[in-house]
């Protein structure tokens, strides 16, 4: 994906209702907890494997390693994101904007998986170079969108915002960033996504997450780990996006 | 806001901290390092250390140059830019050669199991090499055309340094002779795998987007259907097509021939077309939808059956909206392929995830460094393909 | 000719166009007119069958349209909208070109109308034959609109709203050349608007619609002087009726010979014109409301020609304080004059059908 889809969405995909949210996060606290209970199914799906359900650590535990690698690398991202993109969107920083734009544009072509395999020769196998990767990757989509969602803020509102005696900080504070938000959203909510996606792969690197029993269950052929682990991630990634939907229409002013 | 040209020192703040930067990276970060089998970690080398005199001389000459057209004083605004561009392709040569001519000389009193590896300096002086011609190219205001003959100077340069035994005793290069037969085959997987998804993805998705444009009732669950496929993780839509795929194999014993089945490319390819179709569907319609609808009523009202509306009105205004759909899709299954070699599909991945399991990160690099750079070409390529495919009165 | 039989339109259960029926003869410039939603552009569009008719008939020069192929007959009939509907990714040639080409005429005819066509909207090819739609002016882009219109010579030409969207300046001057267009081709026009001035500028019969029906269909000056209804009255604006009478008035209509010497313009008032060596008026002596100014300067802005309309002129004598202004023609040379007295005493002249078109 490039940057210019990404910025504009210009698509909303039609909003599930709040019942849908509502069961869909139920079933993933459910099945991160329960997920044991379900053993007989498993073991009738799958006849021939001989230990259907992954055991080696808790899916609680799981979820959690995996929240917590996305929410950090998460934070690092934004905080950094909005930092750069609001300083190039200054007077001081302008000069700089192309360039980080057009680095934020270029970087995003990399692969994720990609830039994770280069985390590990800088950063050694773990936890750190999987947040190295994330936060840095998740780092581009956050930057773009908070250059092009202040852009969005009409010239004509900045010139009554100066006229009517606004302090550059309290311009900033009260008109640009409550307008520019939805788009910065969209540019978190990108983020994250890809995150909680690269986050799974983190596990052929050493980081414990939801891919751990999905690729041992790949390298060891068991399906049913390789399935647990999918339907966990997956709903995840879903209810996570859905979240997200709500906190950006939320900052919908008529748009 | 700026105050005027002749009071500031700098002109060009964006190459100052480039140079500021490179100049600390030199100073603290290994250009290269050296280790004494494929396995374990080297000792580090500075950039002093690698670099015989004329080359550290050329490096500073280089560092001058640059630093002459950063500040404001010396040179013309644009003669200062042209500087700029044109150090970047001897910083650039400068950059390969040296690293292939330390491992010459630092091997050539080692052990034959010794490597050689690039270093973060050698990264980074590469990197920041990009990244002023970048800059330059932006202020220049260079059309398509400027930027692709820079593309292939520094093409061509690179592909000078490679041509030769300059490189070949450097660790991954070393690798890369051990997999060359293997990696011209994965290459071409790779390509296959993303070709193979494509095809399929546009000739789903453009009618698709066509009846979306037509049909707004089908649009919002449409969007929400391939929206969730963009959401899911690519690893999890992979794992979760294993199982039915290869019940599917199974039941049907002409696909399983076909070879269909839970690992390999099958899953692969139809992940891949899941994940492509949301952009492509998305940009054929807002391609569509952008067309003027005084542009659509004259048309109709001129007497232009909806054939003619379609391929002389509405197909080449949304072109380069629908192109760029490719562009996005193209780059994201490039991607994508690397993380199907986990079901087996092959690809530069097999690589990256053959290297992480032995510790081999030559291996690891060898798959992701081409990942990369065939994502960054494709993305350019496609890049210019949308600017020719605007129409002249569009632009 | 196109005759409109209990023209009907059902959206949703409403009747949007009710019961029209009208008659325009080859060669006139029909206007529709009438408040917002009152059904003149449905009525416009069911001509060309953009909009599909829900009841009545519709007869082009003797043909039901529903009963050719709607292609067939859009491409018979010319159609130029307020957007212009130019298409961004051809040239001005290209553009002016479309309906030729749909009918598959040879090159070099093509190539031919619209060299014509241009000349004929004051667009020098060479300058403009290559350029895209977005490098034009709104005027020039609506005058591409309207060329591409008339481009295959069509039976009949529909326009809706086509000057909405340009500024009151350009506005005038497309509506002088709208006038221009049909007098020189006679083409049978029918021309959607909401503005009364353009109306009045422009038809030969106008039709006004309110709420879906055809309130009355009738040449303008006597939609003005003999209105149906109150509806008709207040649309037309009871209050300067008498503007908009001079409105369709033209000067040529109420110019005499001018005075070279000196002439009673009002009891107690007389005037003559100096002129110089080429006959250009510039001095005018008397004829100004207060005596301190024997001597006026004749000045660009209150010359009158044969072809300005009378409210235009008589906007003039009241702005510049003068009586009489000098009616010059294309050399600057003086022709006429006309005045404040002039305008009250036409009646006579069957002003009632002055503003036809000039045959």
């Amino acid at each position: 994906m490039s940057g210019a889809a990404r910025s504009a969405r210009p698509l909303r995909a039609a909003s599930a209702g709040n019942g849908v949210l509502l069961i869909l996060i139920a079933l993933l606290i459910a099945l991160t907890l329960g997920m044991a209970q379900l053993e007989p199914l498993f073991r009738a799906l799958f006849p021939d494997l001989g230990n259907p359900l992954y055991a080696r650590d808790s899916f609680l535990n799981l979820m959690l390693a995996h929240i917590g690698l996305v929410l950090v690398s998460s934070l690092i991202s934004v905080t950094i994101g909005i930092a750069a993109g609001l300083f190039v969107t200054r007077p001081v920083g302008r000069e700089f904007e192309p360039m980080v734009s057009s680095l934020a544009a270029i970087g995003q072509t990399f692969p994720p998986a990609a830039v994770l395999a280069i985390a590990v020769p800088l950063a050694g196998f773990g936890f750190t170079p999987t947040i190295i990767a994330l936060s840095l990757y998740g780092l581009l989509p956050v930057i773009q969108n908070t250059i092009a969602g202040l852009g969005t803020v009409p010239q004509t509102t900045l010139e009554a915002a100066r006229g009517n005696g606004m302090s550059r900080w309290q311009i900033l504070r009260r008109v640009e960033l409550p307008l520019a938000m939805r788009v910065i959203i969209a540019g978190i909510r990108v983020s994250v996504i890809i995150n909680i996606g690269t986050a799974t792969i983190g596990s052929t690197v050493g980081a414990k997450s939801l891919g751990t029993p999905l690729i041992a269950g790949l390298v060891g052929n068991n399906l049913a780990y390789v399935i647990q682990g999918a339907l966990l991630v997956g709903l995840l990634a879903i209810v996570t996006d859905l979240l997200f939907e709500r906190l950006e229409r939320r900052y919908a002013f008529g748009v | 806001m700026t105050p005027p040209e002749g009071r500031r020192l700098v002109g060009n703040r964006v190459l100052t901290t480039l140079l500021v930067a490179a100049v600390a990276s030199v100073a603290l970060l290994p250009f290269a390092s050296l280790s004494p089998n494929r396995l374990v970690s080297g000792q580090p080398v500075m950039l002093w250390q690698a670099l015989a005199g004329w080359q550290f001389a050329t490096l500073a000459l280089i560092g001058i140059l640059l630093l002459v057209a950063a500040l404001a004083g010396p040179l013309p605004r644009r003669i200062a830019l042209w500087l700029s561009l044109g150090a970047t392709l001897p910083l650039l040569a400068l950059d390969l050669q040296a690293l292939g001519a330390y491992a010459h000389r630092a091997l050539a009193e080692a052990s034959p199991a010794a490597r050689v590896s690039q270093g973060a300096t050698f990264w980074i002086l590469l990197f920041v090499s990009a990244l002023i011609a970048i800059d330059a190219l932006q202020r220049l205001r260079l059309g398509p055309s400027g930027r692709a003959l820079y593309g292939v100077a520094a093409l061509a340069v690179i592909g000078v340094c490679f041509s030769g035994e300059l490189l070949s005793p450097l660790s991954i290069m070393r690798e890369f002779a051990n997999q060359r037969d293997n990696f011209i085959d994965q290459l071409v997987r790779h390509l296959l795998l993303v070709a193979g998804a494509l095809l399929p993805a546009l000739l789903i998705g453009l009618p698709l987007g066509l009846l979306a444009n037509r049909r707004a009732r089908l649009r919002n669950g449409l969007f929400s259907v391939l929206n969730v496929f963009q959401t899911l993780p690519s690893i999890a839509v992979f794992g979760l097509l294993i199982a039915p795929l290869s019940a599917l194999g199974r039941a049907v014993p002409w696909l399983g021939e076909l070879g269909v089945s839970g690992i390999g490319v099958a899953p692969a390819i139809i992940a891949l077309v899941l994940y492509s179709l949301l952009p492509i569907v998305r940009n054929t319609y807002s391609g569509l939808a952008g067309v003027s609808t005084g542009a659509l009523e004259a048309a109709r009202g001129m007497g232009m059956t909806p054939r003619q509306i379609l391929w002389r009105v509405e197909i080449p205004l949304a072109l380069p909206v629908i192109l760029s759909g490719l562009r996005i899709v193209t780059v994201q299954a490039i991607g994508l392929v690397v993380v199907a070699a986990l079901i087996g599909a092959g690809g530069f991945g097999a690589f990256i995830f053959q290297g992480l399991g032995q510790y081999a990160i030559d291996l690891v690099l060898l798959g992701a460094i081409p990942t990369i750079v065939l994502a960054v070409i494709a993305d350019f390529a496609l890049q210019i393909l949308v600017s020719l495919s605007r129409p002249s009165g569009t632009r | 000719m196109i005759e409109l039989q209990g023209l009907t339109k059902t959206y949703a259960g409403k009747n949007v166009v009710e019961d029209v029926s009208m008659t325009l003869e080859t060669g006139e410039f029909g206007v529709l007119i009438g408040p917002s939603g009152c059904g003149k552009s449905t009525t416009l569009k069911m001509i060309n069958r953009l909009v599909p008719l829900s009841g009545g008939r519709i007869i082009l020069n003797g043909d039901d349209v529903t009963e050719l192929p709607a292609e067939q007959l859009r491409r018979r009939i010319g159609y130029a909208i307020q957007s212009t509907g130019l298409f961004p990714h051809w040239s001005v040639a290209r553009n002016i070109a479309t309906v030729p080409q749909l009918l598959k005429w040879p090159k070099s005819r093509i190539d031919d109308r619209v060299d014509e066509l241009m000349a004929m909207f004051h667009l020098d090819p060479a300058e403009f034959r290559h350029k895209y739609p977005h490098q034009l002016s709104g005027g020039q882009a609506q005058r591409v609109g309207v060329a591409r219109a008339l481009a295959a010579d069509p039976e009949v030409l529909l326009m809706d709203e086509p000057f909405g969207a340009v500024d009151p300046i350009t506005r005038e001057a497309l509506q002088a050349e709208m006038r221009r267009v049909h007098r020189q081709t006679g083409k049978t026009i029918v021309f959607v608007t909401h503005d009364m001035d353009e109306a009045l500028q422009l038809a030969t019969r106008i039709a006004l619609l309110n709420g879906g029906r055809l309130v009355q269909y009738d040449r303008p000056i006597e939609m003005m002087v003999k209105p149906a209804d109150d509806f008709v009255r207040e649309f037309f604006g009871q209050a300067d009726l008498g503007l908009k009478l001079l409105s369709r008035r033209w000067v040529h209509q109420y110019q005499r010979p001018p005075s070279l010497a000196h002439h009673a313009t009002l009891p107690g008032l007389d005037h003559c014109w100096r002129l110089d060596d080429a006959g250009r008026p510039i001095v005018l002596e008397g004829a100004r409301l207060d005596d301190q100014h024997r001597h006026t300067d004749v000045r660009a802005e209150w010359i009158a020609t044969p072809e300005m309309s009378m409210k235009e002129a008589l906007s003039r004598m009241v702005w510049y304080r003068v009586m009489v202004l000098p009616v010059v023609d294309g050399t600057g040379k003086l022709i006429g004059e006309v005045g404040m007295q002039g305008i009250m005493g036409i009646e006579s002249d069957g002003g009632l059908h002055a503003g036809e078109p000039a045959s």
